[in-house]
């Protein structure tokens, strides 16, 4: 095993490379930008270095043998990782075109930083994506976490969004604490920071390590389910996302949720360890159990308490929040095809139906639910989009958020499950309420606010983007579901 | 091939689409081209169907399936999108696009005044589209897809006039109560597809699977599935203990409750029993459950139905009850049966169409008054609206020679040769249907005038639905005639041994006669004084006197019934309400619990993480290690 690094090895890093390099960049040229002029060029230029990125990412796809192994694991090229990685650009760059309309210059002083941030973010998603050493998933996590701090904490002028990103910062860096208190068991049981090595360890350990095992698993569940936001690990989310920026929300709310994934992706075969060879009992079938759980609970408390909310942002809080008992759900199963297909129609609805609430709050100056009143007469074709992302969400045919969720039961009922299944089923019954309580507010209730609604142009062609693509992609799954398997 | 229509089936539900998407681009402007548009597009959409009927009534050919394109392909299974063409799903296909058509004839009337006539028009133009879809899917996942479209236009269309609460909370509690259905119906699907050889999901699959007994389901499973398939036929068609969404929905414009909310979305989930009936014919059990369901409804409903005052609620619960008949005839479980119960829906569709058209050429006239005790004496000056009217009570109520007297008669039939009990409870429903009818029919068009308006006759565009509708519910049970048969070897394409039964069809007769006489005794020619006494003033001796026998009636039959009406619908509302308002505050009562832990303490918020894990630790790894 060679851990040197080649200058030729530097070609298969170039995506991580590229979003590098323009950090620099940029981050410079902010500091020389002109003070009169719009600081929507940094955004653009942010945007052409995402798509720089994205189409070396999907070079490397296309010519991907195998797995391509850098410095002893800690950088590796794969199938899913690309996959991961082209997914964390795509939400990325929808929220850089989200932000030209929705973020103003007396929210956010520096905007020009804003950009600059969201790609160290990126970045570290896509470190997560590409390593199987905990020493590199740790820094990409945590520079995937310090940035969103920072995005959380622009809105500098807004007492409440200070609070919260306060809290989330203390909060996450609790959860920090725990993801590498977890990784010390690893390590120290394994003997290597290689997440493969410690794998094969693990299996050849007496019973008696198998205690320590357990508490790994469950430390790194903790900060796992924290920025997962999963139940009950979730208590900051409300109050994060309706305090941030919306863009930042539905950063974290994406990005932030699709690194998880796939760092528990490349952790979870580490607990393959045999407990009792008689019965093919292994430590995994608990980590699944628990999982199961932790989704059930998430999917439960996420959906019911969004009921009770008045504020959008918390409401979708809560929608973020069983959402992540969704993806417990596949990722337990280990499908990772129905994961990246639930993950890209979870992106799609979730960056839309923001991007309409960031224009919606803008107009109305608030974020009461009542800022969808009677949508469907002021600007009735954002209202018609509105309801196909909403109907996505809620999981009803003919979008992909069905799709997703019906790949998701088809899992959960090959492996038995029933009562998941049942938890789910209901679960996401009780959604439809909030969700057609704002389809109801759109068309069954006249405006009370008469002031018009103005979508930004970008603003507008990211919700067309999101939509379109959530109905094509459930007419035509096809065409998705054979680029995930394409090998 | 030679040209058939059948290879072009698939283009009848796109002419109510291409009238949606225009209405759509249309917006709220040009009200006077959306009517044209619909009505012009649903014209063509029911030649066309006629058409195709025409092709089959010639054809021994018996089916056409074609997958237009495959939808899904995952490893070794795929399921496509596509349509199917046999004699049941013709027969569907003509009623829907029959039944729209006129509907969209009468709504030009009816919806004139409205100032949001066009998102009306493209609100039937989706439904129409989306009904003729479920009908023609040649898989059960399809037919679920638009069974959820349609229940969603079904939402939008009762909340149409979305100023009034009560349509706003109608709308919603059609759409919560259909979902519970809808998940049965779902999970059914699923099962369906981990256990069908080769994950097949088409009807034609299911049928091969299930009528050589080739599939992979255990017994218990086969009654699961179709229990489960049932539950979603009891969402959508009203039937009880899910009924309770069908009579508040008459908040909608009157059109569309003839339309959805009689003729054809109520209708899909008989429709899906007899698409899916060899899941059915595979279990006794849920074959009884089935028919005992159907007929405790078609009982049930009926006598709610006496006991209210509204002309569009007692019609609701004609229908939920009339729907019931269908559940009862496919319990029976023999084709004979099957084809019944299919016969009923078809007629069923035309006449209580007619019902619910009439009723509301009334309201307009009437200017929105819906109680019938404040109606009366509307005959004279509506005679259309009269005669058609009365047609279509007599077709409901199942007299001879009209439509419903001969799918009732099928019905009534095979419950006397396979399950006397249904029999019994099909024959006290005959005679309640008339009770009620003719209560409703004397109130609203005989004695005085009560309601304080001059009721005029509805414009030509009302009424020629109105009269077309008429002699269909006159002829439309002529197709079946006992003893020749055609229906039902036309529709399973088997000829049938069959017997008449003429004790039953005089016995029937002779007991809606006996209901509607009874309604006659008591409500012809009321007065507003005379309806006021009834309700209790025992004062006036001399008219009490010439009220004996009415009051002998009062006492002997209708009280107790009236009572067990009025009981039942108490259940409805405290049971049935009840028991979804304690799930409600369980519900609220987990959400108010998770929001008092939102308390915006960040220490509390770690120390729920903390909690969280070691419960969680404490579970599931010492479980293992204790």
């Amino acid at each position: 095993m060679d851990t040197r690094l080649f200058a030729a090895d530097l070609l298969d890093m170039l995506p991580e490379l590229t979003l590098f390099i323009a950090i620099i960049i940029i981050s410079l040229l902010d500091l020389f930008w002109p003070k009169n002029a719009s600081k929507k060029g940094i955004g653009v230029l942010t945007l052409i270095a995402l798509i720089v990125s994205a189409g070396f990412l999907i070079y490397q796809r296309i010519h991907l043998d195998g797995v391509i192994s850098l410095l002893n694991d800690s950088y590796l090229v794969y199938h899913y990782g690309i996959l991961f990685k082209l997914i964390v650009l795509l939400g990325v760059s929808l929220i850089v075109m989200m932000s030209f309309g929705a973020i103003r210059d007396k929210d956010i002083p520096h905007i020009g930083e804003y950009y600059v941030l969201l790609m160290p973010a990126a970045l570290g998603a896509m470190i997560m994506a590409s390593s199987a050493d905990i020493i590199t998933l740790f820094i990409g996590l945590e520079l995937l976490s310090i940035s969103s701090y920072i995005l959380v904490a622009l809105r500098k002028h807004h007492t409440k969004s200070n609070e919260a990103a306060f809290k989330y910062i203390v909060l996450g860096s609790i959860a920090s604490a725990f993801i590498l208190y977890g990784m010390s068991f690893l390590y120290g049981m394994g003997g290597s920071t290689n997440l493969f090595q410690i794998g094969a360890t693990l299996q050849s350990l007496e019973s008696s390590f198998h205690p320590m095992i357990y508490v790994s698993f469950f430390l790194l569940l903790v900060g796992f389910g924290f920025k997962l936001a999963a139940a009950p690990f979730h208590t900051w989310a409300p109050e994060v996302y309706s305090a941030a920026p919306t863009p930042v929300v539905s950063f974290l709310a994406v990005i932030s949720k699709a690194a998880m994934l796939i760092f528990m992706f490349m952790f979870l075969p580490v607990y393959f360890v045999p407990l009792d060879p008689v019965q093919n009992l292994t430590i995994y079938s608990d980590v699944v159990l628990t999982l199961h759980v932790v989704a059930a609970i998430s999917m439960i408390v996420g959906n019911i308490v969004a009921l009770m909310q008045k504020n959008v942002k918390r409401l979708l809080a809560f929608s973020s929040i069983a959402n992540a008992g969704y993806f417990l759900v596949v990722l337990s199963t280990d499908r990772p095809g129905e994961l990246v297909y639930y993950l890209v129609a979870y992106l799609l609805m979730t960056i839309g139906i923001f991007a309409v609430v960031t224009a919606l709050e803008n107009s109305a100056e608030h974020q009461d639910i009542s800022i969808f009143s009677g949508l469907y007469f002021t600007a009735p074709v954002t209202a018609v989009m509105t309801v196909i992302l909403l109907l996505s969400l809620a999981g009803i045919p003919l979008t992909m958020g069905f799709l997703g969720k019906f790949f998701i039961l088809l899992g959960v009922i090959q492996v038995k499950t029933y009562w998941l299944a049942a938890i789910m089923i209901v679960s996401s019954v009780i959604s439809f309420y909030y969700y057609f309580r704002i389809i109801r507010l759109m068309f069954m209730r006249s405006h009370s606010e008469h002031t018009t609604i103005k979508v930004p142009v970008t603003t507008m062609i990211v919700i067309a983007i999101c939509v379109v693509a959530t109905i094509f992609f459930a007419f035509f799954p096809q065409y998705m579901l054979s680029f995930i398997e394409w090998t | 091939m030679d040209f058939t229509i059948s290879t072009y089936a698939w283009i009848i539900p796109l002419f109510p689409f291409v009238s949606f998407l225009i209405l759509l681009v249309l917006g709220r402007q040009m009200k006077g081209i959306a009517s044209t548009i619909s009505i012009f597009a649903m014209l063509l959409a029911t030649v066309s169907a006629l058409l195709l009927l025409g092709e089959t009534l010639k054809n021994e050919a018996q089916s056409y399936t074609s997958s237009v394109f495959n939808w899904l392909d995952i490893g070794d299974f795929s399921i496509s999108f596509g349509y199917e063409v046999n004699n049941v799903n013709v027969l569907m296909l003509v009623i829907v696009t029959v039944v729209s058509l006129l509907v969209n004839v009468f709504s030009k009337g009816y919806m004139a005044d409205d100032e949001r006539m066009t998102v009306f028009y493209s609100y039937i133009s989706l439904f129409t589209f989306s009904m003729l879809m479920l009908v023609i899917s040649d898989n059960i996942l399809q037919l679920y897809i638009f069974w959820e479209l349609v229940g969603l236009c079904s939402f939008l269309l009762i909340g149409f006039w979305y100023q009034k609460k009560e349509a706003k909370a109608a709308a919603k509690k059609a759409f919560i109560v259909t979902r519970i259905g809808d998940i049965g119906l779902f999970i059914a699907v699923i099962l369906l597809f981990w256990y069908m050889p080769e994950h097949m999901l088409s009807f034609t699959a299911i049928h091969n699977a299930f009528e050589t007994n080739a599939h992979g389901f255990s017994d218990g499973m086969v009654t699961l599935v179709a229990l489960l398939i049932f539950v979603g036929a009891v969402g959508k068609s009203g039937q009880f203990p899910l009924h309770t969404w069908l009579p508040d929905a008459m908040e909608g414009p009157t059109p569309i409750s003839a339309l959805i909310h009689a003729a054809t979305m109520v209708a899909a989930g008989v429709f899906l029993v007899a698409k899916t009936y060899d899941i059915f014919l595979a279990s006794e059990t849920a074959l009884l459950i089935v028919g005992t369901v159907g007929a405790f409804t078609a009982l049930f409903a009926a006598l709610i139905a006496i006991a209210q005052n509204d002309i569009k609620r007692i019609l609701a619960y004609s229908t939920v009850s009339q729907l019931g008949y269908m559940m009862l005839a496919l319990g029976l479980g023999t084709m004979a049966a099957y084809s019944a119960a299919m016969l009923h829906l078809f007629t069923h569709a035309f006449f209580k169409a007619l019902l619910f058209l009439g009723a509301g050429s009334i309201i307009y006239a009437l200017h929105h008054e819906q109680n019938i005790l404040k109606m009366g004496g509307i005959g004279k000056s509506m005679k259309v609206t009269t005669w058609t009217f009365a047609i279509g009570t007599l077709a409901l109520a199942g007299i001879f020679p009209l439509s419903g007297f001969w799918s009732k008669d099928a019905i009534l039939a095979q419950a006397y040769e396979h399950q006397p009990v249904f029999f019994a409870a099909a024959l006290i429903g005959v005679f309640l249907t008339a009770f009620y009818m003719s209560r409703l029919f004397f109130l609203v068009f005989t004695g005085d005038n009560r309601s304080g308006h001059t009721p005029k006759e509805s414009p030509w565009v009302m009424t020629l639905p109105l009269i077309i509708l008429a002699v269909l519910a006159v002829c439309a049970g002529w197709v079946a005639i006992p003893g020749i048969g055609t229906f039902n070897e036309w529709l399973v394409g088997e000829t049938m041994e069959e017997k008449i039964h003429w004790s039953i069809l005089i016995i029937s007769n002779v007991v809606a006669l006996l209901g509607i006489g009874l309604g006659y005794k008591m409500f012809r020619n009321k007065t507003a004084s005379s309806l006021h006494e009834q309700s209790g003033n025992g004062l006036q001796t001399v008219l009490a006197r010439k009220f004996y026998i009415d009051e002998l009636y009062d006492l002997i039959v209708v009280k107790p019934v009236r009572g067990l009406g009025a009981f039942l619908q108490l259940w409805d509302e405290f049971i049935v309400g009840g028991l979804v308002k304690g799930s409600i505050t369980t519900t609220r009562q987990i959400g108010k619990m998770g929001m008092r832990l939102q308390s915006g303490q960040m220490q509390v918020y770690a120390l729920i993480s903390v909690i969280g894990m070691l419960i969680l630790l404490l579970i599931f790894a010492g479980r293992r290690l204790i």
